[in-house]
């Protein structure tokens, strides 16, 4: 598994403060909230999980946005029939990143 | 931190991306209230309900179910597409504040995902000058615009997962042999193939054809044919598995599938093979004839450098070629699947041309300078010439009309909900029991229905045009349903828009309407040219 450098994550930082600037700047705090949220829940969890794949930094984000928008909201419209669907989406979070995380220690033992 | 080549290349990227996002937006930047025709009020409201109520379903809510309980025909009253891409929407609508900006732009970035995935894959197999010019020409594009403004919100995205899928199986089978392998491409390929049949279906079977003809192309110049059945069977199983979370909505898409259309529909003549599209009369009032004419959707700049780009192609057939050839063989396979008598959503594959189109296009225009070998040594200056002639062809051409019609979509305020119709609504959501009718008198059928369905939606109620059961007597043979109404019937006067029109003919008929028979009901809500009774039987 590559991890991303240092400074890959300093550019990340960057491009990702520039695109929530950018959409308070189209659609106020709504459009930058929105903005972080689709990053947040369809590609952090999947691009995590992915990381334990041979693939480059462009496919893992790239397939982790495309492979977030189907399975975060599966597991979450699950969750929702039997608790609110609030709670459903932060358990979702919290089940997939750990998911990724445990894989990942799995695979360094 | 050290600024590489990546780096630039992302930013730019980002620009031309940010740029579409800021276009595409445009129609609910200053207005932000919901519009689009019947399509976007039932992904809206499916959304929308989910996210304002808390909670998901399995069975439609009473005011869906209205309309939409007959869609799914493996199991009636429930959802008709797969649960994900409306639980997208729902998610960010629950995690952002306001109501409609969510749902809009979650849609939005959705349907301009084709201009990340096309740049990626395009930038993997040719490099970034193809790849930026291709993102840049797709934000433009009218194929994608128009039945992006209509509704068509979950199949826009859909075909945003074709070159995804397509990446895949390529990169798997051109890296595969016997003693080392990627078997993971074709894992992602199976769970992207899923997700793709969730957001939905057509640019499923897209998908499906598309492989079929990559891996014959492939399998053709390389001989050899990766059967690994262990790799093959774990993908298939993740597609299985992913398919079998939502058992009802795959059912739907089986059923409709297998189902033979109930219309009657003349089998093609064989000319039609020699063109792209369906014939336009075949659709005429439900796509405007333009949106079948290449020079309106491409712009006829386009042509010489498409035609060039193929014949390169052609000529060349590097794996990479075949690529991009197998996909638009496979997309004119798709627009003439009438031939097999798949009549369903035929002229819906189009709005997919500019995707396979304007990579060919960007291609066809660098390539030139390659055939003037007088001029070797000033091969990459001539591109980088190439690459700006494309650009301003592109914001000479296409541009002023992407923004022409993305800047005035729904500006008109008696096509998309006012503030007043909004405040009611949410007095109605809070007010009204969920079971509960809300017949809405005011705007006109003609015209202006889509708006009833609109205060329907914003209000998680059913609401019916009032006229549908007394003045047109919609209901005359079945006269249980209009004495429903009429006894359990909420009522709501709506002048907030006709009062808008120069014709004062709907305003004078339900104003004399209200004060005739409504005196002895109950006035529950009085704002804004708006009232709401709940109307009681004497």
């Amino acid at each position: 598994m590559s991890l991303p450098k240092n400074e890959d994550f300093g550019f990340i930082g960057i491009v990702i403060a520039l695109i929530l600037v950018f959409f308070y700047f189209i659609l106020g705090i709504s459009g930058a909230m929105s903005a972080l949220g689709i990053m947040l829940f369809f590609t952090v969890p999947s691009y995590i999980i992915l990381g334990n794949f041979d693939l480059s930094h462009e496919e893992k984000i790239v397939f982790a946005f495309f492979i977030g928008v189907g399975i975060f909201p599966s597991i979450v419209y699950w969750l929702g029939m039997f608790i609110s669907f609030k709670i459903a989406i932060f358990i979702t979070f919290v089940l997939l990143v750990a998911a990724g995380f445990t894989a990942k220690s799995f695979r360094h033992r | 931190m050290k600024i590489k080549k990546s780096h630039v290349e992302t930013i730019i990227f980002l620009v031309v991306y940010l740029f579409a996002v800021y276009m595409w937006t445009l129609p609910f930047q200053k207005n932000r209230t919901p519009y689009g025709e019947f399509d976007a009020i039932s992904h809206w409201e499916l959304a929308d309900y989910i996210a304002e109520t808390d909670k998901t379903f399995i069975d439609l809510p009473p005011f869906i179910d209205y309309s939409y309980g007959g869609q799914n025909s493996f199991r009636p009253h429930t959802l008709w597409y797969p649960p994900p891409f409306h639980t997208d929407l729902a998610i960010i609508s629950s995690f952002a504040p306001e109501r409609v900006v969510p749902v809009y732009l979650t849609n939005a970035v959705f349907a301009t995902a084709i201009l990340v995935s096309l740049f990626f894959v395009v930038r993997s197999l040719y490099g970034f000058l193809p790849a930026i010019l291709s993102s840049f020409l797709l934000s433009f594009s009218m194929r994608d615009i128009m039945p992006y403004l209509w509704g068509q919100w979950p199949e826009r995205f859909g075909y945003a997962f074709i070159p995804l899928i397509l990446y895949c199986f390529y990169f798997y089978y051109t890296t595969y042999s016997k003693e080392d392998s990627k078997p993971h491409y074709l894992y992602i390929m199976g769970i992207l193939l899923a997700v793709q049949m969730m957001v939905h279906p057509l640019s499923f079977f897209h998908s499906m054809v598309g492989l079929l003809v990559l891996g014959t192309f492939l399998f053709i110049k390389n001989r050899k044919i990766p059967l690994n059945f262990r790799h093959i069977g774990i993908a298939l199983v993740l597609f299985i598995f992913l398919l079998s979370i939502f058992p009802y909505q795959t059912g739907n898409v089986i059923k409709s599938f297998m189902e033979k259309s109930s219309k009657k529909h003349d089998y093609p003549s064989v000319s039609r093979l020699f063109h792209w599209a369906p014939e336009p009369k075949d659709f005429v009032g439900s796509v405007p004839a333009s949106y079948f004419s290449f020079s309106d959707m491409h712009g006829m700049w386009t042509l010489p450098f498409l035609l060039i780009g193929i014949a390169v192609l052609i000529i060349r057939r590097e794996n990479r070629d075949l690529f991009l050839l197998a996909w638009l063989v496979s997309l004119y396979l798709i627009l003439h699947r009438d031939f097999i008598e798949k009549y369903f959503f035929l002229h819906r594959s189009l709005s997919a041309s500019a995707h396979i189109f304007v990579p060919i296009t960007a291609i066809g225009i660098l390539s030139i300078p390659s055939f003037l070998v007088f001029l070797k040594k000033y091969q990459n200056i001539l591109k980088y010439i190439g690459a700006a002639v494309f650009v301003f062809l592109v914001l000479s051409y296409n541009a002023p009309a992407a923004y022409s019609i993305l800047s005035s979509a729904y500006d008109s305020p008696i096509i998309r909900l006012v503030p007043a119709q909004m405040e009611a609504s949410e007095w109605i959501k809070q007010n009204v029991p969920e079971d509960m009718n809300v017949s809405v008198m005011g705007p006109p059928w003609d015209g202006m229905g889509q708006m009833v369905y609109w205060i329907s939606s914003y209000s998680l109620r059913i609401s019916l045009p009032f006229e549908g059961f007394l003045t047109w007597k919609k209901y005359k043979d079945k006269p249980e349903i209009a004495r429903y109404h009429l006894l359990n019937d909420y009522v709501m006067f709506d002048y907030s828009q006709i009062g808008m029109l120069q014709d004062r003919r709907f305003v004078d008929q339900w104003l004399a309407f209200e004060q005739q028979y409504m005196g002895n009901h109950t006035l529950l809500y009085n704002k804004n040219n708006i009232r709401v009774y709940k109307y009681e039987p004497s």
